[in-house]
Parts: C-alpha cells; sequence; structure tokens
C-alpha cells in the first residue's frame, strides 16, 4: 500500500488545538457576517423611517399652508444644508423647489438613488394634490461608513477568538498527551515484564483515574494468573520430573549392571509402573484442564445423579470393607440434574477414594444426596484426620498437598478435578471441618 | 485371525503388527489412511485396528466409508488423545473399540480378542450359561449347579459381561469401562474388590474348595478370564 503524504501532524495536541481553532474560526465568521448584514438592515430600516417622516412633515405643511407654505419650508430646508435633502417637482419632472441628486420624475414609495455625481441616496416620493411629487433623500454614505466600520473590527475579532482556541486547544491536549505518556510508558513497562507495574493516577478521580484504576484491576488479575500459572508449571516440572529422573536413574543403573534376566525383569516392570504414573498424571492434567475451559466429555444430559450416587456407593462399600473401612449412604432417590455423568463419576470417586486413602484404617466415610431450598447437596464425609481450615482454599489447587500426605500416593490432583467439574456443573464446592473429619460438598444450583 | 492395522507412526504399526504376529494371527500392516480403506473395502478381514489421526482420511472417515459401503468387520480406534470424548465421537462414528495410546499390548490382544469373538447381533439371549453357571436376565437370577447365588447390582452386571465373554481375557480397564462405565483408572482395586466377592459368592454355592477348578482366572498381568479358554 502507498503510504500518503501526511497534511495533518501527528500529535494530538497540535491536531487538536488546530480543529479548536478552525472551528472558532468558522463559527466567528458565521457569526459576525450574519451580524453585518442584521446591522446593515437595521440601519437601513431606521433611514428609511427618518425620510418617511420629515416627508409626512412635509405633507402636513402642505395640508395646512397649501402649496405656497410647502414651497417655502422646501426652500428653507434646502438653505439649511441637513443629512437630507428635499425637492418638489411636477410629475413631468420639472423642477419646482429643492434638490435632490438622480431623484426619477414621479417617484412614488422607497428607492435608493445613485446620481451621477456620486454617493448614493435613500428617497421616498410622494404624490400630491395638485399634481407635484414631493420627494425626500437621505446620504447613504454615513450608514455606508459605519458598516465598513464593523465589517473591519470583524476579521480582527475572529482572530483574536482564533488565536485563543488555539492556545486553550493546544494546552488542553498537551495535559491529555501528557497523562497518556504515562500510561504508555506504564504499559510498556508491563510489556517489558514487570507485572507489578501499575498505571499512574493523577487522583482527581476523573474518567482518566477511573479507566486507570479500571485497567490497573485487569493487570492484578493477570498478574494473579501468571503467578498461578507459573505456581502449576513449577510443579508439573517438579511432579513429572521426579518420577522421570528416578526412571532414569533406574535405567542407567540398569545398563551398567551385568546383564541378569531376573533383574533386568524387575527393572523393566518398574520403569512401566514408573512411566504409568506419569501418563496417569497427564492424563488427570489435561482432564482437569478440559473441564476448567469448559469442554464437557459429552453433551449435558439430564442424568439421574440419585442412581448415579448409589452405584457409586455399592461399588465404594465393597471397596471400603475390603480394606477395613466403612462407607454409609444415605442418598435421596429421584433427583436430577443436567451435567456429565463420566466428569461426575470420576469426581464422586476422587472424593470416596481421597477419603479411604487420607481417612486412614477403621474411617467411616459418609456419601450424602440430599435436596435443601431447591438446591442438590451431594456430600462425602469422613471421620479421620481432616484438615486444617486455613489448608481448606489450597487444596483445591493442582499439585497441593499436605506436608503429612507428600509420602502417600497420589498425584495432589483429586481435588483440583473436583473442583473443575464442580465450576463446569455451576456448583459451589464446599469444604469444612466434619469434627473430626473432613467433609466436602458439591451444592447445585436449582434447575441445574 | 486376519488383522488389518492402519497405522501412520512406523515404531506403533511395527509394535502392533509384530505382537499380533506373535500371537498366530496374520496382519496387513497399511501406512496412510489412503491405503488403508482400499485393503479395508477389498479384502476380507476379521478386525480392523486403525489410527485416529492419520495422513489422508482418518481413522473416522475410514470408519464412516466402510459403514457406508456396508462393511460391518469390527473396528478398534486408537488415539493419542485418549479422551472420553473423543472415545464418544469415535462410537458414535460406528467404532466397536476405542483404545488411547499409550496401550499395553496385552490390553490391545484383549480388547481384539473380544471384538473377534463378539457373537454377531442376535436378538438378546434371556439366559445365559457358562459351565455351571446360569443367569437369567429377565427374572435377574443366578444359579450355580441348580443353588441361587445372591448378587449385588454390580456384580451381577459384572458378572453379566464375563458371562457373555466367556474364556475371554477381560482387562481391568475393559471392565472398567463395561461394567461401571469409568473412564477413569481409579486409585483402589475396585475391579479386583468385585471379582473377588463374585467368585466368593460363586464358589460358596457348590461349596468349592482349593481343589475345585476356579471359575473366574485371574491371569497375571492381564486381567480375568471366566470359565476355561475355548
Amino acid at each position: 500500500m502507498i503510504e500518503l503524504p501526511r497534511l495533518l501532524p501527528r500529535s494530538f495536541a497540535l491536531r487538536a488545538a488546530l480543529a479548536a481553532a478552525g472551528i472558532v474560526l468558522a463559527v466567528c465568521m458565521l457569526g459576525f457576517g450574519f451580524g453585518y448584514v442584521r446591522a446593515q438592515a437595521a440601519l437601513e430600516q431606521q433611514i428609511d423611517l427618518a425620510v418617511r417622516a420629515e416627508a409626512e412633515s412635509f405633507i402636513t405643511d402642505f395640508e395646512a399652508h397649501g402649496v405656497a407654505g410647502l414651497l417655502e419650508a422646501v426652500a428653507m430646508h434646502a438653505r439649511r444644508q441637513s443629512g437630507t435633502r428635499v425637492m418638489l417637482q411636477t410629475l413631468g419632472g420639472q423642477q419646482r423647489a429643492g434638490s435632490v441628486p438622480g431623484a426619477p420624475p414621479a417617484l412614488r414609495g422607497y428607492a435608493t438613488l445613485h446620481p451621477p455625481q456620486g454617493g448614493s441616496w435613500r428617497a421616498i416620493g410622494a404624490v400630491l394634490p395638485g399634481g407635484l411629487n414631493l420627494i425626500v433623500a437621505a446620504n447613504l454614505a454615513a450608514t455606508d461608513r459605519t458598516a465598513a466600520a464593523l465589517a473591519g473590527t470583524l476579521p480582527v475579532a475572529g482572530a483574536v477568538a482564533g488565536i485563543a482556541a488555539l492556545a486553550l486547544g493546544f494546552l488542553t491536549a498537551r495535559r491529555l498527551e501528557h497523562r497518556l505518556r504515562g500510561v504508555r510508558a506504564a504499559a510498556e513497562e508491563v510489556m517489558a515484564g514487570d507485572l507489578t507495574r501499575r498505571l499512574p493516577s493523577a487522583g482527581t478521580g476523573d474518567e482518566f483515574d477511573q479507566l486507570t484504576a479500571t485497567i490497573n484491576t485487569m493487570l492484578a488479575r493477570i498478574e494473579d494468573l501468571v503467578r498461578d500459572l507459573r505456581q502449576v508449571t513449577d510443579n508439573i516440572a517438579h511432579d513429572l520430573r521426579s518420577p522421570l529422573s528416578r526412571l532414569r536413574q533406574k535405567l542407567e543403573a540398569a545398563q551398567a549392571a551385568a546383564r541378569n534376566p531376573a533383574a533386568d525383569a524387575q527393572t523393566l516392570a518398574e520403569a512401566s509402573a514408573e512411566l504409568d504414573a506419569v501418563l496417569a498424571t497427564f492424563a488427570s492434567l489435561l482432564r482437569i484442564a478440559r473441564a476448567e475451559a469448559g469442554l464437557r466429555t459429552t453433551a449435558p444430559t439430564l442424568l439421574d445423579l440419585s442412581a448415579l450416587a448409589t452405584g457409586m456407593a455399592e461399588t465404594f462399600t465393597a471397596v471400603a470393607e475390603e480394606q477395613g473401612q466403612h462407607l454409609l449412604a444415605s442418598i435421596t432417590p429421584g433427583l436430577s440434574l443436567k451435567g456429565d455423568a463420566a466428569l461426575l463419576r470420576q469426581a464422586l470417586a476422587n472424593l470416596i477414594e481421597n477419603a479411604m486413602l487420607h481417612g486412614g484404617p477403621g474411617v467411616t466415610i459418609r456419601l450424602g444426596l440430599s435436596q435443601l431450598n431447591g438446591t442438590t447437596h451431594l456430600q462425602v464425609a469422613d471421620n479421620g484426620p481432616g484438615i486444617p481450615p486455613e489448608e481448606f482454599s489450597k487444596v483445591t489447587r493442582r499439585f497441593y498437598r499436605l506436608d503429612r500426605s507428600r509420602s502417600t500416593p497420589g498425584t495432589g490432583l483429586g481435588l483440583a478435578l473436583v473442583a473443575a467439574v464442580a465450576q463446569l456443573h455451576g456448583a459451589t464446592l464446599l469444604l469444612s471441618d466434619a469434627a473430626p473429619g473432613l467433609s466436602v460438598t458439591l451444592v447445585f444450583p436449582p434447575g441445574a | 485371525m486376519r488383522v488389518l492395522v492402519i497405522e501412520d507412526d512406523r515404531a506403533t504399526g511395527d509394535y502392533i503388527q509384530k505382537g499380533l504376529l506373535e500371537a498366530g494371527h496374520v496382519v496387513d500392516l497399511a501406512r496412510t489412511g489412503k491405503d488403508g480403506l482400499f485393503l479395508a473395502l477389498n479384502e476380507q478381514f476379521d478386525v480392523i485396528v486403525t489410527d485416529r489421526m492419520l495422513p489422508g482420511p482418518d481413522g473416522l472417515a475410514i470408519l464412516r466409508a466402510l459403514r457406508t459401503s456396508g462393511i460391518r468387520t469390527p473396528v478398534l480406534v486408537l488415539t493419542a488423545l485418549g479422551d472420553v470424548d473423543h472415545r464418544v465421537e469415535g462410537l458414535d462414528a460406528g467404532a466397536d473399540d476405542y483404545l488411547g495410546k499409550p496401550f499395553a499390548f496385552s490390553e490391545l490382544r484383549a480388547r481384539l480378542d473380544a471384538l473377534y469373538r463378539r457373537p454377531a447381533a442376535k436378538a438378546e439371549a434371556t439366559l445365559l450359561r457358562v459351565a455351571d453357571v446360569e443367569m437369567d436376565l429377565l427374572k435377574r437370577t443366578v444359579k450355580r449347579a441348580g443353588k441361587p447365588v445372591e448378587l449385588l447390582p454390580t456384580e451381577f452386571r459384572l458378572l453379566e459381561y464375563m458371562m457373555r465373554h466367556p474364556g475371554q481375557v477381560l482387562t481391568r480397564t475393559m471392565l472398567l469401562e463395561q461394567v461401571w462405565d469409568f473412564n477413569f483408572d481409579p486409585n483402589t482395586n475396585v475391579v479386583d474388590v468385585h471379582v473377588s466377592r463374585v467368585r466368593r459368592k460363586l464358589d460358596q454355592a457348590i461349596g468349592a474348595t482349593e481343589a475345585t477348578p476356579p471359575l473366574i482366572r485371574t491371569l497375571r498381568g492381564a486381567g480375568y478370564a471366566l470359565g476355561q479358554d475355548d
């Protein structure tokens, strides 16, 4: 694409100032032009009234004293050399007394006269009984001078207004530019990697401050997300690197050792198990990520949650008994909701298995499904050691594990998946102290 | 049996081919979707294994082409994606089974055997019989040597699935998928616990002893099988 030469300066301040000045000038010209035309019309109207009044006074003279009186008055007026002229002529154009330059014969009504000797006159004519034509005229020179003076001052006033607008616009825009520069500088620092940087605020609480406050909130949220992501990445690296390093060491040692079928078989079996654990972690992470992204494994369908929970209870009651633990189910029949059966089954399995794993020998696990004020409560509680309340918000994070459970098997992803599944179903995940033990409840909103 | 394997990854393809050959099967290996589709349309196979992601027509496209041509050969779809929604999509497209990579060869073999030996889609039998075990699907009752065996619903479903695949190797993953509808690996030994319960109840019915040949055999590292290998 061809770049057109720039006709306008790039600076916002300059452009704003020019635009302001241009608009002020245009408005001035329009206003002054209109005023000039109106003033001239008003002046002309005044002159019209003046000549008419003068003419009327002569007609009064005529009515009172007849032709002789009128002639006398006209002659007297002519001698006075005032701003107006009077003339009395016959209808045929023969001059009887006084004079008006360039007067046409038999003038009736208003007319503007432009006599050959120069100047311009405003005249009014009247036809009197007896075939006389009375003409009164006023010199327009004074009016023209007033109009000329007016026309002369208007451009000056316009120029002054334009310059003022230019200056004002420039200053305002400069202030704006200055503030924008601060915002830009801060934004560039954020882009360069300093996520703790925030936009400057003028402290005036104006629209600009409101905007920077919003952007700052957004930056804080981004900072949190990036920190979380970093945390997760670190954890993934750690949790996946440890088994992979172990695997590598094992294989290296086996390679260095003398070949021994029995030992090699043992090594290979252990290596496979180690790899399976890594793959399981991967699968869990993928599943959590998909659930968090709102991707369901199947389209949400109306499913019988009571039947689902009953099936899970039956399955895990047997597993618990085998381990010397107890699972007691209290399930309200006929509760259903729209959701993803596969994910709900896994979430429930995670909760029950967590309770089995961390509850210790002889633990009693209660699986409950009930309805309360339209909300559906799916609860798994145990009477094991529980977790400290201050850890409640942390245990749903990926890879978060209590110090005391570091040695127990598990990926540290179980509750993270439950949290993701809850979120996908619009459910609230509540952890509470079952005194003793831990109680985890999924509260599904009405109509879910 | 004669197996067609459509797999573009050389290592995986060779691995499957070698394993199946060792198990005594005849294997045709196609490296592209185009070759695979050509073979599948023009030759007779007992089972087809296809990768989901292939150059040319992909696994699901091949599957659809086969089904539209009226070829009902059982198809097992392999995928690196291995997630449930893909599984559902694959089954919807007409796949008979779905297996996520990486997989144990024993798992693939067990699934192919199950597909190969799957009874033709005949009318639902209401009575299943394996050895001296009899299952009435209408009355939901089980008898061993004429003696009633009381089973919980999950145990009943487990035994039903095993009786529908007598003598076949059923892996834990297959049982989890088919009986429990679990598409994840539980951390507890769910399958083992229930299999041993069913086994115990069946054995108690006839007062079995150590000397009695077990009805449900445990195959180390592979899974379980009901009855004698046929």
